[in-house]
């Protein structure tokens, strides 16, 4: 049972394994600088939605730190797929495509969680005191795991690294800027606020900072963050199909 | 899809495949049969049709008309059951060369269902096989080019398959390295028992290991049989005239008939005992690019 998701798991974290040292340290850079920069310099003694920057900060940082692990093995996946065709093994043996898609994704929330814990030492480094809400853990999980079905459909459906280059900088980047990770969305101007309410990092930003500093969690924006998690599972699916056509 | 009228000791059926890209025909209608433990060579130039042929029979991709079926049971309706029997190298070396041998082994271990007892100890078995036991734990970034393919039908090996695809299994490899890997091919068709169906754009591979050829030329099979036989078929025997601007080829079939048509020529000719490649050419009229 379940070798599918086994496999494929024991292989991204055997794999991972070889360079995690590497790994985790690039990814720890770029969340240090924010919160340098932002937090710390530029953010003295501003305050945001009636929090300290540095407190409203950290919550960003968490999400976009652990989207761009999670939805990160997109690239991992482009190149197990066209330079070493390791994918085909996974195609040839006699598992399901959701498993496939469930140990990969697997993976990449390992990653999203990975980059989580580094950003909660930074928080602690940096004295930010944050009010833990249950929810928190239910909605990072839910988020590392729909940007990992979004990096599997994409990787999936991409026919080389330029394209998968792209999707990075057309779409990824600017959810990451717009969708509430530096600065609240209320801010942003009227149509700037449809196209980020149309954006689940949005809506896993709020949540999360909400779980992170004591606020109101809004029971719909968790609705849209599961929701969003079904649509992507079920797209990596479909794409995982396709590449067999 | 209707079930196979075969018996089911027939180990693999593949009745009218068409595959079509488009608008494009790959395939035109490809149909053979497999019987356990033949070793079947599908030779033609690039383009032919080999590789879509073996990825449709490995279900990396989908057939667009036709059926397939191992023992008589329909791939498409039930690819799992499949997918145990057959066994896969393809034409890249598709290991993680990160990992070590044992690792890229373990992986397929666990991919196939086969129980953790008895891993390590079929991997042992089949490191030993390939003659790399002592590679086990390196990482296999440092292996060469003919340990990779050794590692890699070993690895399609583990779950004992009862059909094993190899696509052109030793391409870019150097003389002396493709020979060995020939007798460690025939190694896995004598010991095991394993049937093999392997694709190949090189002649001599074809007529040194298989004892039946397909020939595949634009997505159909152009003739089929064991390779001595197809030379009979066009004569055994050519004769080369050497004419000012081409080579002419006459065949017969015994070498006195074709000495008898030499002395009737000027040119200067040559008489040989015809190869695979005579046929090939007799059939295409298409020389194979090596």
């Amino acid at each position: 049972m379940f070798n599918g998701f086994k496999g494929v798991l024991y292989r991204e974290l055997s794999v991972f394994r070889t360079r995690a040292k590497k790994q985790i340290l690039a990814s720890s850079l770029s969340p240090l600088l924010y919160l340098i920069a932002f937090g710390w310099s530029f953010g003295k003694g501003v305050s945001v939605d009636g929090l300290p920057y540095i407190t409203f900060l950290i919550p960003g940082l968490i999400t976009m730190s652990s989207l761009n692990q999670s939805y990160g093995i997109a690239q991992e996946l482009n190149i197990t797929r066209f330079y070493f065709h390791v994918f085909d093994e996974f195609l040839i043996a006699p598992i399901s495509h959701t498993e496939i898609v469930l140990g990969e994704a697997a993976y990449g929330m390992f990653k999203g969680l990975l980059s989580t814990i580094l950003i909660f030492v930074y928080a602690l480094l940096f004295g930010v005191k944050l009010i833990f809400n249950p929810i928190f853990f239910l909605a990072i999980l839910l988020h590392t795991f729909l940007f990992a079905a979004l990096g599997i459909t994409i990787a999936m459906i991409v026919r080389d690294h330029g394209t998968q280059a792209m999707v990075n900088t057309f779409v990824i980047t600017p959810m990451i800027f717009l969708s509430g990770t530096f600065f609240p969305v209320d801010k942003l101007p009227y149509i700037f606020k449809v196209l980020v309410y149309a954006l689940p990092l949005t809506y896993s930003t709020k949540v999360i900072r909400a779980s992170l500093t004591g606020g109101e969690i809004n029971p719909v924006f968790v609705s849209l963050i599961v929701m969003f998690a079904a649509l992507f599972f079920y797209t990596a699916l479909w794409a995982v199909r396709r590449v067999e056509a | 899809m209707k079930n196979s009228t075969v018996e089911d000791k027939t180990a693999l059926n593949v009745e009218g495949l068409v595959k079509k890209y488009g608008k494009e025909k790959a395939l035109k209608g490809v149909s053979f049969k497999i019987e356990g433990g033949d070793f079947l060579g599908l030779l033609g130039p690039n383009g032919a049709g080999k590789t879509t042929t073996i990825k449709i029979l490995t279900g990396l991709t989908k057939l667009t008309e036709g059926g397939v079926y191992y023992y008589g049971r329909d791939f498409s309706s039930h690819p799992g059951e499949a997918k145990r029997v057959i066994g896969m190298v393809p034409q890249q070396s598709n290991l993680d060369r990160d990992l070590t041998a044992f690792q890229n082994l373990y992986l397929h271990t666990i991919l196939h269902g086969i129980p953790k007892p008895l891993r390590k100890e079929k991997i042992d078995e089949a490191l030993e096989f390939a003659g790399l036991r002592e590679y086990r734990d390196r990482q296999v970034k440092t292996f060469s080019g003919g340990m990779r393919r050794r590692l890699v039908i070993v690895r399609a090996l583990l779950h004992e398959p009862r059909i094993l695809f190899l696509d052109e299994p030793t391409v870019g490899l150097d003389p002396q390295i493709r020979r060995t890997l020939w007798e460690f091919i025939l190694k896995v068709n004598q010991v095991k028992g394993t049937a093999i169906l392997l694709t190949t754009h090189y002649i001599e591979e074809a007529e040194k290991l298989c004892g039946r050829v397909l020939i595949i030329n634009r997505g159909r099979i152009i003739a089929e049989g064991p390779p001595d036989d197809l030379k009979k078929d066009i004569g055994g025997y050519v004769l080369e005239i050497f004419l000012e601007d081409r080579i002419e080829e006459e065949f017969f079939s015994s070498r006195e008939d074709a000495l008898e048509r030499l002395k009737e020529y000027d040119h200067s000719c040559k008489v040989r005992e015809v190869t695979l490649e005579d046929v090939f050419l007799k059939l295409t009229g298409r020389r194979i690019n090596v």
